[in-house]
């Protein structure tokens, strides 16, 4: 039944629509850095989301997300922690790849979501289902991929965003390209922060200590000594500060900053019928929790992470590729809890993609991890796809994918477990993709069996110590759904996500808590002339906050609207937005309020 | 004193990836609660019966009828509507007819009458982790482990005025390897425990009137990769301690050592010392063992095992009294567990469902 409302809110949101073609971006020859992903993607989804469209939504990867995918967000707060969770799984099962990078933290194994501002990347890729033969450890509920584009033409541009709103939340993005047919550069910086002293919708109660600011610098540069010999350089320095919330004013006010710089450096040669691809990058996390503001103290990490990585592709035929792929990553971390370590991980893949017909192509892969730090085992994928009829794509992937263990898993003092194992995940998938003109619709099932799972638990002594103890089996639908029309002067996007989860302890059979069975996201947007309208929808499902399931203390299922509108002139945009516009009070996470209506005004200006 | 460990571990953990926190402010009482007895209906409805304290999450309190008859979940909530006991409920003392329960997440104590539950006044400012409180002359004296992370340094005492409700005294005591934990009163002076999560082998005994430490304990302790002094009770001008598996007896006036049995077990460390009515109880993993007063050596049958899945929450809450023995299950923290009544051969009586961490019993007469 509540499948079935969810549907209907789902639809209901889309049937009022009707109508022509394309537009809100326009790409050149451009140069996508990891062009692992288009290249080897058989058997998989990918949804992208554009620049132009980063710039209507606010610039936490979790709301550019939250709106626009499957992906369900625990959010501790708005803007606080933000752990996601993509087909039920946790959030160390969901790999946040850089420029082809795995950045996943190397102390607790996940990406907070908040500390990504989107505006530093041009483009946002999201790709369900299993990665780690390319992306490495996390890659199992999926992969999120945030890419620098770079292309190679005659000219300059500037974009200034600037948006102000609620709460004195200030999002401030500049970017500048400017090429030639040889140099290329990019340079961005983004800055966002707010109070964030919103008033709970429900009561008197406001969210205190919330304030938060981060700043983000990124470079992209690119040479071309001729069409098959280029080097590239992506840079970016991300800083942040963030008060998380209180629950009552007596408690503690914590902080907590962090501190982030990736360098990568790529050289890329073509010859004959062999692209080689070396690259190196060295990545530096820095996290400090303030327990309590008052005072000076903290509770520190730090990791240096040095990745060579070598990547060699043979073109056998036309219809017939070789990759082989060797990397190398050195990591070293340090922090209040854990002396000083060296890790060393080796790793070899190699991926065979081959298209005996027209309409079928498929892809074997393999990859092995040598380490002494944790034992990891063989994976492998095997993926195809099969244009059925020229509207009709089926899909299918099968894979092994993994979760490495963190250095808080091995190191924590006390507790740090060095027998501990990778998590290990076995999967399954199956697509539709159905294409008519501008709309396309898909269907994807999977299942997934995930076994090692790592779970903290004090042990015997007193002291907590993670094991190998968690079996989990998450099983779903997705569908996903877009629809893009043109006609005189007007111009209608429409974009629908929706999915069905099913995420349970093996032993209990009980649904993992904070996972909701539905999800369901709608966008729209619409274009009269230089007029536009946009509307997001959100619904979450019902979860369960207990792991015997006891419903009385579930999460209430909840819906949001944004609507927004704005005014296109030359190349620039205005607009106003307005979040939660029908004021509905809702808890993310238990004993969080969220906040209710609020409002942003923006300008976008390319020049 | 896993509480505290687990307290740092979520500390550590909530900066990242925060899983729990209950909010039982819609809470409605589950259908099966029922009424608890008409009799005393007129000094309160919790008189007669025992409270269980929930840690939390949101803190909560279970009241049991005497007989165990009657039990009703949430019982702060339910009498006060919109109100809660914050975050990591810790324990509960009492003086007259009001209770005050200690949050030491959120550094609130909640101060309630004891038969109504009814909401007289809360200490909000000047705590910072909250442990254990006692009344003396007026005033309630609670300790403070204030930064979790520094080993106990910067840990405090406050002295609160009962009538304002305001911290009037705050005074240093902790020490590295010292932080504060649970506090007792004995003809006139404060007995301070001086150890956490059994890191520690100090007693302090403080002057109230001086406002200074007269004199310190050390029981029983290696060095901190083994377990220190995890509990002590006073009974009959003696001090019993348990640490690093040796249970020493101490004279309270002149604090020199009297005796000393060694509690070493395979299954685990012995932990939770209670003395009842002339008989010394302690738990070991599951397990509950007792001896004598006089015994010189360890007892080699446990009196009861009980069944738990809980990793890491067994025993969480422990006590004795009036010819009962009461044990607590954590169970995993993440979903309402039980505690279990046993009478003194072990026979159990009930198995009750209470709230999320369920860490200790008081007793309202």
């Amino acid at each position: 039944m509540k499948h079935f409302l969810a549907l209907i809110l789902f639809f209901g949101a889309i049937l009022p629509l009707f109508s022509q073609s394309d537009s809100i971006t326009e790409l050149q020859t451009v140069l996508l850095n990891d062009n692992k992903l288009a290249d080897f993607s058989t058997g998989q989804q990918l949804t992208t989301i554009t620049d132009s469209l980063l710039n209507y939504n606010q610039p936490s990867l979790t709301s550019v997300l939250n709106y626009n995918t499957p992906i369900y967000f625990k959010e501790n707060g708005l803007g606080m922690v933000s752990s996601p969770s993509f087909r039920g799984t946790t959030a160390q099962q969901t790999a946040v790849i850089w420029n082809g990078i795995n950045i996943n933290s190397q102390f607790n194994g996940q990406t907070d979501f908040n500390t990504i501002n989107a505006g530093s990347f041009n483009e946002i890729s999201v790709r369900p289902g299993g990665g780690s033969i390319i992306y490495g450890t996390g890659a199992i509920g999926g992969t999120v991929h945030l890419n620098n584009r770079l292309s190679f033409s005659e000219k300059m541009d500037n974009q200034v965003h600037l948006s102000y709103g609620s709460f004195n939340t200030l999002d401030a993005r500049y970017r500048i390209n400017i090429s030639t047919k040889k140099w290329t550069t990019q340079l961005s910086v983004t800055r966002n922060q707010s109070d964030n002293d919103y008033d709970y919708p429900e009561n008197d109660g406001k969210n205190l200590n919330g304030e938060f600011y981060n700043t983000s610098l990124n470079t992209a540069i690119g040479y071309r000594f001729s069409s098959a010999n280029i080097i590239r350089f992506y840079s970016q320095f991300y800083d942040s500060e963030r008060h998380f919330s209180l629950i009552r004013p007596s408690e503690n006010r914590t902080k907590y900053d962090d501190v982030n710089s990736r360098n990568l450096l790529e050289w890329e040669i073509g010859f004959d019928k062999f692209t080689s691809l070396a690259k190196i990058a060295y990545l530096e996390e820095e996290y400090k929790y303030f327990q309590n503001i008052k005072r000076d103290n903290f509770s520190s990490s730090k990791a240096k992470t040095w990745i060579a990585k070598y990547d060699l592709n043979y073109d056998i035929s036309s219809g017939m590729q070789l990759n082989g792929i060797l990397s190398y990553n050195s990591t070293t971390g340090v922090g209040t809890n854990i002396a000083e370590k060296n890790r060393e991980i080796t790793s070899a893949s190699l991926l065979f993609k081959h298209q005996p017909l027209e309409k079928i192509q498929y892809e074997l892969s393999f990859r092995k991890e040598v380490t002494a730090a944790y034992e990891s085992p063989f994976l492998y994928a095997v993926a195809a796809d099969f244009q059925v009829t020229d509207f009709y794509l089926l899909q299918a992937k099968i894979s092994k994918n993994f979760r490495i263990p963190t250095f808080n898993d091995l190191y924590w003092s006390t507790g740090g477990n060095p027998t501990l194992a990778a998590e290990e995940a076995q999967q399954f998938e199956i697509g539709n993709k159905f294409s008519f003109n501008s709309f396309t619709f898909s269907l994807t099932g999977y299942y997934n069996s995930i076994e090692n799972m790592i779970r903290w638990l004090p042990s015997g002594s007193g002291f907590w110590q993670p094991e190998n103890v968690d079996e989990v089996e998450t099983y779903g639908a997705e569908i996903l759904l877009n629809w893009k029309k043109n006609w005189k002067n007007h111009q209608v996007q429409l974009n629908g996500t929706y999915a069905y989860t099913v995420s349970e302890n093996k032993a209990t059979e009980n649904q993992l808590i904070y996972v909701p069975y539905h999800k369901a996201t709608t966008s729209l947007y619409y274009q009269f002339k230089n007029w536009f309208l946009e509307y997001q929808f959100l619904f979450n499902g019902e979860v369960f906050t207990r792991t015997d399931n006891n419903s009385t203390y579930n999460l209430e299922a909840y819906s949001l609207s944004n609507v927004g509108f704005g005014y296109h002139f030359n190349q620039h945009n205005v607009g106003i937005k307005s979040h939660n516009i029908f004021d509905a009070p809702y808890q993310n996470v238990e004993n969080r309020p969220m906040p209710g209506r609020y409002y942003s005004l923006y300008i976008t200006l390319n020049f | 004193m896993k509480k505290t460990t687990r307290f740092l571990a979520l500390i550590f953990c909530s900066v990242l990836f925060l899983t729990s926190c209950s909010n039982d402010d819609d809470f409605t009482p589950p259908e099966d609660s029922k009424n608890p007895e008409e009799p005393g209906e007129e000094q309160g409805k919790y008189k007669n019966g025992i409270f269980v304290l929930n840690e939390g999450g949101i803190g909560t309190v279970t009241y049991i009828s005497d007989d165990l008859e009657n039990v009703e979940q949430t019982i702060f909530q339910n009498v006060n509507e919109g109100e809660d006991l914050g975050g990591y409920a810790q324990s509960i003392f009492f003086e007259d007819d009001l209770a005050y329960i200690i949050s030491n997440g959120s550094n609130l104590i909640t101060v309630v009458n004891r038969y109504t539950f009814e909401l007289v006044g809360k200490v909000d400012s000047g705590l910072e982790v909250p442990r254990y409180g006692v009344i003396y002359n007026g005033k309630a004296y609670v300790t403070n482990q204030g930064d979790t992370l520094d080993g106990g340094v910067d840990d405090f005492l406050t002295i609160i005025n009962l009538e304002t409700l305001e911290v009037e005294q705050t005074i240093p005591l902790g020490a590295q390897g010292e932080a504060l934990e649970f506090i007792e009163e004995e003809n006139g002076k404060l007995y301070i425990q001086k150890s956490s999560y059994n890191l520690g082998k100090k007693i302090a005994v403080f002057n109230p009137t001086t406002n200074e430490v007269e004199n310190t304990i050390e029981t029983y302790y290696i060095d901190d990769n083994h377990p220190g002094l995890n509990s002590f009770e006073i009974e009959d001008g003696f001090i019993y301690t348990l640490s690093g598996n040796h249970l020493e007896k101490f004279n309270i006036n002149t604090l020199t050592i009297e005796s000393n049995v060694v509690l070493n077990y395979q299954e685990g460390d012995a932990s939770k010392l209670e003395i009842e009515d002339d008989q010394i109880y302690f738990t070991v993993g599951t397990s509950v063992y007792t001896l004598g007063m006089e015994d010189t050596e360890k007892p080699e049958e446990p009196i009861l095992t009980y069944n738990s899945d809980s990793e890491y929450g067994v025993m969480y809450g422990f006590e004795v009294e009036d010819n009962r023995i009461f044990v607590a299950d954590g169970g995993d923290f993440a979903s309402d567990s039980f505690v279990e009544v046993y009478d003194l051969e072990g026979n159990l009586l009930k198995n009750i469902s209470v709230g999320l961490g369920p860490n200790g019993f008081y007793f309202n007469d």
